[in-house]
């Protein structure tokens, strides 16, 4: 009864799953042989295993025991940006061009907030929303803009909750978001390594590996981080299909997720959605090890400061007055 | 007992010493970005997206290189001025009712507020002039903006003031002074912002 003629789709998933010999795969042939040995006490009246034929359950399969993104080579990172792409159209019709991009040589990100020029008309948060496949029932968003009293600095003194014409007479304007942190304690109070530090310096979240204990949220000083409480809603037409595996892609529920200098646009050459879409100019982006670069100049010339500075987290986004 | 004390005090001393050592041994990563200091090249990075709007290579360079602007004249919905400024004589008020009526100046403070030919050229009216008397093209308005804001234009040289187009990498585009500021009216008219954020959690 366990002859290749009778249960074709068993040895086809053995053969899908084979290639390493760790503790998943142990994992995964135990489960198998599980799946095989129930199949075999009802005669092919489960339907996990009829399902398993359908593409769909082979690819959920396949995706649930891949590896940790920093353990994939890169034809595993695109393998599994494939998988993702066609789940997507079998689950939503979607046709996603999903990227693993890696970070380029030379390359460490940094950013500069000009809070002289900020006016407060937020053009970067609705980019960011639409950018980032953010939920739009909750409102996520990961950058927040706070009112200022002059002279105060801290955007916990700021209003951040504002709906009126803006710029007020004698207010400034303060954004916040992921700072991407060189010396991050989010990547720290991980306990499943699901979010670190990308050579090119911007701090990122496999989704996938995220429990969703959010550990990462308590532990950042700069509240950087937005957790997913339910499943995104996004209206289909307004769905960003350009992703990444590390950024924009749609996250499920129950994940953490953040600012990531929206890695899909950045590493292809291309500035965040929020430096896009500033209508003021009070964002600057660049390459940090660049001296000819934009932000390298900001840090030069400007009078610069990041917020709460003694903490040494390291931060690469600083402020600057004009 | 005075040597016992004495022994503490110089293990003290040590222990601070090499304190401070382990303190500027810790490297941050801005001594990496300080030390940084060979050029990178932009344009190897290869572009996902192309500006595709009309550019013109600026006459001001930013540390001896030149880089792109957005080009302006396709933007001005009249121009080229000299189908209309012929040489006739143009009626100022039938001029005004007829083309200008929507320009608002609100540029300049107090009684020192600009008029027309403190930016255009008296008689060429395709082109700007500046208090030297020099002509200038519409596409190189930065000219003409940066001989009273010469602080904005140093830094928008830079990049600190103004913004690049669509990429950090590759050929470097800037927006010109104008694609952002009205000149006629240059200060953002305040309004309500995009939209509006709930508390966190």
């Amino acid at each position: 009864m366990s002859s290749d003629k009778k249960h074709p789709k068993e040895s086809d998933i053995i053969k899908l799953l084979e290639g390493d010999s760790s503790r998943r795969s142990f994992i995964k042939n135990l489960s198998i042989a599980a799946a095989a040995g129930s199949a075999a006490l009802t005669t092919g009246c489960i339907p996990s295993l009829a399902e398993a034929s359908t593409e769909e359950m082979k690819l959920r399969w396949q995706e649930f025991f891949k590896k940790h993104y920093r353990l994939m080579t890169q034809e595993e990172k695109d393998a599994a940006v494939g998988r993702l792409e066609r789940l997507a159209k079998l689950e939503n019709n979607l046709d996603l061009q999903m990227g693993s991009e890696p970070p380029i040589d030379g390359v460490l990100y940094g950013y500069g907030f000009n809070i002289t020029r900020c006016t407060g008309f937020m053009e970067c948060v609705t980019a960011c929303i639409k950018e980032n496949n953010l939920d739009r029932k909750v409102h996520t968003q990961y950058i927040r803009i706070f009112e200022m009293e002059p002279g105060k600095l801290d955007p916990s003194t700021g209003d951040g909750q504002y709906y009126h014409e803006v710029p007020v007479d004698n207010k400034f304007y303060m954004g916040t978001q992921c700072f991407h942190c060189e010396n991050a304690p989010c990547t720290k109070a991980c306990p499943t390594k699901a979010t670190w530090k990308e050579p090119d310096g911007i701090v990122v979240v496999d989704y996938d590996w995220c429990i969703g204990c959010r550990y990462c949220q308590a532990a950042c000083p700069y509240y950087g981080r937005r957790f997913n409480w339910g499943k995104p809603e996004i209206p289909k037409d307004e769905i960003n299909t350009k992703q990444h595996y590390l950024g924009n892609r749609i996250r499920p529920m129950g994940k953490m997720e953040k600012c990531t200098f929206c890695i899909q646009r950045t590493r292809k050459g291309r500035l965040p959605a929020c430096v896009e879409a500033c209508p003021t100019g009070a964002r600057v982006f660049g390459n940090l090890l660049d001296p000819d670069s934009e932000i390298r100049y900001v840090l030069k010339h400007k009078k610069v400061f990041r917020m709460k500075e003694e903490l040494e987290t390291d931060p690469k986004f600083w402020y600057f007055i004009d | 007992m005075n040597r016992r004390v004495g022994l503490c005090f110089l293990l003290l001393l040590s222990a601070c010493i090499y304190g401070s050592f382990a303190m500027a041994a810790r490297k941050s990563f801005m001594d990496e970005v300080r030390e940084s200091e060979a050029p990178f090249d932009n344009r190897t990075v290869p572009l996902e997206k192309q500006v595709i709007e009309e550019t013109v290579v600026t006459m001001s360079p930013n540390n001896d290189e030149f880089f792109r602007v957005l080009a302006r004249k396709k933007q001005i919905g009249r121009y080229k001025c000299s189908s209309c400024h012929t040489d006739k004589p143009v009626k100022a008020r039938q001029g005004l009712e007829l083309t200008h009526s929507d320009v608002v100046l609100q540029h300049g403070l107090g009684g020192r507020a600009l008029v027309c030919i403190d930016c255009h050229h008296r008689e060429e009216r395709d082109y700007l002039e500046d208090k030297k008397g020099r002509k200038i093209d519409f596409d190189h308005s930065y000219q003409l903006c940066g001989q009273c804001h010469f602080r904005q234009k140093r830094d928008w040289l830079a990049g600190a003031h103004g913004k690049r187009v669509a990429n950090w990498a590759g050929e470097r585009v800037v927006y010109n002074c104008a694609t952002c500021h009205n000149p006629h009216s240059p200060r953002f008219e305040k309004r309500f912002p995009a939209t509006y954020s709930v508390p966190l959690d």
